[in-house]
């Protein structure tokens, strides 16, 4: 009787476990996974060395970690030191030269790097000794050497060179300056001349300083056992000196009184880079560490932020806007919401995130939103722990940033508890728009005059004005850099003047132009034709015809292999208002584009500059202030919060039936430049209509 | 140091081989013809499911190119009980993620998620496999995605064209030669009738393999598999038969254009056999060999030693029936095109006449080891190698079994298949410039 009952429990568990199955529902989730974390096993040398071993022999290999957590230092005079240090460890040691120091790294499959204050090495774990050994050497006994140095100083040199005219390099020098003042280890930045004083000897001593183990963590994960572990660190480790690094004081920075734009105006920028910033006492122990994450995530955590949401998908005015929430437990950190947005839509993206971060500081955030984060996250957290790394990660920070043994133990629950409220408490903590610097690096000529009109809250919020350095300064003067008594007419008419004079200009309704140059050894050569509503201009290399623009009515497209490629609708109209004619400048006045925009130096000689703005082309023209002769002309064109820059110089003019033409065009694409001459220039040519098709 | 080692005596130990790696698993096939691969790993609460059919670009018939990724796309529109535009969400809601990629061998769909949501992720991989919708609204909003991604990730690009390109010049008529995303006017031709057709050839359990790896309980695993996947229906059978083609006997030159470059490229190329092939690991071996790491034969004497090169590799892309070797420079100033190609086959040149050195073979072992044993690192990586070597390898031990063939490859083998497959009659040699852009 037992026997059968049993059969039918069967049965019907059988038929049961079918029917549960209903595709028409989403499964729901099992029981939230428990989370396995290991202890990490731990000793200490008597120089203070702290190392921590996670044994994980799922795989033969091993990395170590070494941290030093020591505090900031000011470099001051000499900033650019630690950059130096940390670039000139790992090349050898005082036994073992850079050649074969690389050479036996290579050999093993593994790899080690240095910085001024971390080391890292990995490789199969049966080269862990050597490997450890290796590193230990070239971190106890570098081998520093003068001719290193200069290389690495020239290289990083180089390095500042090619930020100078970077939108998003002097962005990023001014905020952290403002947020902290420039004597602050946060504030303070790398200049050429900085750099320049550095010397060996100081980059000996900033070593012998710092590089010392009071404060350092190794963390070892791999297929190692503790005791091995042990063993060899001590062997390795013990000779490093016991020592703790000096420390010194720096001045507190304090937040805005007020909400103020601080603009820093560069002439050069196609786009506006924003940043809306405060200051943060943010460390990962404080108990409202992670209701503040989430309300950073749900703001501007990523393509999901209201940020993103808000500037890209709704407005398009940028590829992506985002927030960062920091956290430091030596100062204070910093909270940023930003964009890199085109010039014309600056001040309506400060007033949107403005407006972005008002209201989640004001409102609460919906209940979906704060469900789909915490999912977020806690999918985040549980992927990562298939990394050893994290859980290294994990293991460090708790002795570094002192928080309790079952912090991450209690991650996922703690992520689960919190709520609504506790989000906005913490945005209204940490997101303070009431004395946030609205830091935009951009070009002040084009942005200043919307910008001066943001108000906020009803407010209008003010300006102040800084250098590329993040000194004070006045507000730039634009309308000083027009020539007095200059117009768009007057430069037209000097260009004509000296071309040959205005009425042989108007004489010609039709001109071809043909100029051949050398590219990565291919022969290129462009002909153009144009007439007063027509303009053809074909490319070839080596003598066959690779690509062709078209412009006829208003119409404009590319051509390719015999197929013909319309451009997008607003650029046809920018390019057509900017470039047709057959001398652009016929069109200038009549156009009512054109403005002047100030003067600049082209190749040593004072230009003034003609500007066709345009919503995605912008072609600025130069002519000499003192020939009349135009000598540069460049394009930028701004589509999809990308933008690409072209330039043309044109050189040594040659007059050819009463009229001069440039002898030389240098048009460069990027960091290439290609020279072309003027092979043919024929005035009123027969044109026919097949040479517009 | 003291006890620094030479390295004659790393060399030794270098041989000793490594065994402390299997990828345990178990596979088995539902009544439909859907191959299981399981592999379990409790270490970490994540687990990984993935879907591989095996459809991908060469699946095509003339005039229809680029439906397997096509499908990538369509299939992610949503499915009987999952609502249109819902994938996404659903997934990153879960605390979960997912991808899918395409080949011209294979397609491949996969979602990860915390372990607790095992089940959501095989409901949603099999509701894909039994009723996804595909309608032509569907249709046209993916033929636009797909334009767009084209724009992306080839036309906009720089260098975007290679592969393209390669495929036109060294095949002639077998289906590599027609780009992976495929022509546009194709898909623009394809009608609701076409894509419902291929769905029904290709998208069927006996054309996959399902794996589920990571944090589960093989029982209870296997019998969620067979509740969601047991009833989907079985499809016909798939018989390829695509058209062999000719060696290349003699050297092809060509030209290429890319608008978003200012840097030309050399390229020289040759076709090899499919990645099934013993040869194809020799292959790799000598890509290895030219351009891994900064001491490798091109990259010391082309970029560090001549500086005639900013950029130098050597690559071996595996496919299931023919293979592309690729030898890639990018010149530094005035140096010319053809003086990349002669400084490369030079260098194969060397391959082909003489032994590598006995420190370059140990070298190279070294570094096939490495990545042998970084390789099964991530349990997604695990899940897309299991389906991979039982799909489109045939052998899904080669998991733990692949390092023995480049283990066994000898420095002989590595210059006689040099000879064969790698000689100056055989190479197609492209010069990729840049197309000027527009003057205004």
């Amino acid at each position: 009787m037992k026997k059968i009952f049993i059969t039918i429990v069967f049965v019907l568990a059988a038929i049961g476990v079918q029917a549960q199955i209903d595709r028409s529902k989403m499964p729901e989730p099992g029981p939230a996974p428990e989370i396995n974390l290991d202890d990490p096993q731990r000793f200490e040398l008597n120089n203070g060395l702290k190392v921590l071993v996670v044994e994980n022999h799922k795989l033969p290999r091993v990395s170590i970690q070494l941290t030093l957590d020591n505090p900031p230092i000011l470099e001051g005079e000499k900033a650019g030191v630690s950059s130096l240090t940390g670039s000139l460890l790992g090349n050898g040691s005082t036994s073992i030269s850079k050649d074969d120091f690389n050479e036996e790294v290579d050999f093993l499959g593994a790899n080690i790097s240095f910085g001024y204050r971390s080391a890292f090495a990995s490789s199969l774990s049966k080269y862990f000794p050597r490997i450890l050994e290796l590193m230990a050497d070239a971190a106890i006994n570098p081998n520093f050497t003068q001719e290193e140095f200069d290389k690495e100083k020239e290289k990083l040199i180089t390095g500042l060179k090619t930020q100078e005219k970077d939108v998003s390099a002097i962005a990023g020098r001014v905020r952290s300056a403002l947020a902290y003042g420039t004597n602050h280890p946060y504030g303070e930045f790398l200049t050429e001349e900085s750099v320049n004083k550095v010397t060996l000897v100081d980059v000996q001593n900033l070593y012998r300083n710092q590089f010392v183990p009071a404060n350092a963590y190794m963390v070892v994960i791999g297929d190692v056992s503790f005791d091995q572990v042990k063993e060899l660190v001590t062997e390795y480790f013990t000779p490093w000196t016991k020592a703790a690094p000096l420390s010194l004081g720096y001045s507190e920075p304090k937040d805005a009184q007020y909400t103020q734009i601080s603009f820093v105006d560069v002439p050069n920028a196609v786009q506006s880079e924003i940043a809306v910033q405060n200051l943060v006492n943010l460390k990962m122990k404080d108990p409202d560490y992670l209701p503040a994450l989430v309300a950073n995530q749900i703001l501007g955590g990523g393509g999901e932020g209201r940020l993103f949401l808000n500037l890209r998908e709704d407005k398009g005015y940028t590829y992506g806007s985002y927030s960062r929430l920091g956290n430091n437990k030596w100062a204070p950190s910093t909270f940023s919401a930003t964009a890199s947005v085109r010039n014309m839509v600056t001040d309506s993206s400060v007033v949107e995130i403005l407006k972005e971060v008002d209201r989640i500081y004001k409102e609460p955030v919906s209940e979906k939103e704060l469900k789909n984060t915490k999912a977020k996250y806690v999918g985040r957290f549980v992927m990562a722990l298939e990394q050893p790394s994290t859980i290294a990660r994990y293991a460090l920070n708790i002795e570094t940033q002192d928080l309790p043994k079952d912090f991450y133990k209690t991650y996922l629950e703690r992520i689960n508890a919190i709520t609504v409220d506790d989000v906005q408490q913490a945005a209204q903590k940490y997101f303070n728009i009431k004395n946030a610097r609205v830091v935009v690096a951009g070009k002040g000529s084009d942005v200043l005059e919307n910008l001066e009109k943001v108000s906020f809250n009803g407010k209008k919020v003010p300006i102040l004005y800084y250098d590329k350095y993040a000194n004070k300064t006045e507000k730039p003067d634009f309308s000083a850099s027009v020539p007095e008594g200059m117009s768009v007419q007057s430069v037209v008419d000097k260009y004509f003047e000296a071309i040959g004079g205005k009425d042989k200009v108007d004489q010609i309704k039709s001109l071809k132009l043909v100029y051949e140059g050398e590219a990565m050894g291919a022969k290129i050569k462009s002909e153009e034709k144009r007439t007063a509503d027509r303009f053809a201009q074909t490319t070839y290399m080596n003598d066959a015809p690779m690509m062709g623009v078209i412009a006829k009515g208003d119409e404009l497209y590319m051509k390719q292999g015999g197929q013909k490629r319309p451009l997008p609708p607003q650029m046809q109209q920018d390019m057509l208002s900017a470039a047709k004619g057959v001398f652009p400048e016929q069109n200038f006045v009549a156009g009512g584009m054109a403005k002047i925009a100030g003067t600049e130096d082209v190749e040593g000689k004072e230009a003034v500059k003609i500007e066709v703005p345009g919503e995605v082309v912008q072609v600025v023209y130069y002519y000499d202030m003192e020939t009349g002769l135009k000598v540069k002309e460049t394009q930028i064109i701004n589509m999809n919060g990308q933008t690409q820059n072209q330039e043309v110089l044109y050189k040594d003019y040659q007059e050819i039936d009463g009229i001069k033409f440039p002898g030389i065009r240098v048009g460069s694409m990027g960091p290439q430049k290609v020279e072309s001459k003027l092979l043919e220039a024929v005035i009123n040519i027969e044109v026919s209509d097949a040479d517009f098709e | 140091m003291k006890s620094r080692l030479s390295l004659a005596v790393l060399a030794i130990f270098a041989l000793i081989t490594v065994n402390g790696q299997q990828v345990a698993y178990e596979e088995y096939d539902l009544d439909n013809g859907l191959h299981v691969i399981l592999h379990q790993d409790n270490t970490a609460p994540v687990v990984t499911t993935s879907v591989m059919y095996h459809v991908g670009g060469k699946d095509r018939t003339e005039g229809r190119t680029g439906f397997a990724h096509f499908f990538e796309h369509l299939l992610f529109e949503g499915t009987k009980n999952i609502p249109k535009g819902k994938w996404f969400e659903i997934v990153s809601s879960n605390g979960g993620q997912n991808n899918a990629n395409t080949s011209q061998d294979r397609t491949y769909y996969y979602e990860v998620f915390p372990s607790n949501n095992l089940e959501l992720g095989l409901w949603m991989e099999s509701e894909r496999m039994l009723h996804p919708i595909i309608d032509q609204t569907g249709v046209d909003t993916q033929q636009e995605v797909v334009k767009e991604e084209k724009r992306l990730r080839y036309d906009n690009s720089p260098y975007g064209q290679i592969l393209p390109v390669l495929g036109k010049n060294l095949f002639k008529v077998h289906p590599y030669k027609d780009p992976n995303i495929g022509y546009m006017e194709d898909l623009d031709a394809a009608t609701l009738e076409d894509v419902i057709a291929y769905n029904k050839k290709y998208y069927v359990p006996n054309n996959a393999v399902l794996v589920v790896a990571g944090d589960i309980d093989i029982t209870a695993t296997k019998k969620m598999v067979a509740d969601y996947f047991g009833d989907i229906p079985r499809g016909g059978d798939i018989s390829r038969n695509y058209p062999k083609e000719e060696p290349i006997t003699e050297e092809v030159r060509s030209k290429a254009y890319d608008k978003n470059i200012q840097i030309p490229a050399s390229i020289v190329a040759y076709r090899t056999p499919g990645f099934r092939q013993r040869d194809a690991y020799v292959l790799d071996m000598i890509s290895a060999y030219l351009s891994d790491g900064k001491s490798s034969k091109l990259y010391k004497k082309m970029v560090d030693d001549q500086k005639q090169a900013l950029q130098v590799g050597a690559f071996n892309i595996g496919q299931e029936d023919y293979g592309m070797y690729i030898l890639f420079s990018l010149p530094v100033g005035e140096t010319s095109l053809e003086t990349l190609v002669t400084e490369m086959e030079e260098e194969i040149a060397k391959v082909r006449a003489e032994l590598i050195s006995e420190k370059d073979y140990q070298k190279l072992q070294n570094k096939f080891e490495n990545r042998f044993v970084n390789s099964n690192s991530s349990i997604q990586g695990i899940a897309n190698s299991l389906a991979r070597y039982y799909m489109l390898y045939g052998d899904t031990e080669l998991i733990n079994k692949e390092i023995e063939i480049y283990r066994s490859v000898t420095r002989e083998e590595m210059q006689a298949v040099a000879e064969k497959y790698l000689k100056p009659n055989q190479r197609v040699i492209i010069d990729y410039l840049p197309e000027e852009k527009m003057d205004n």
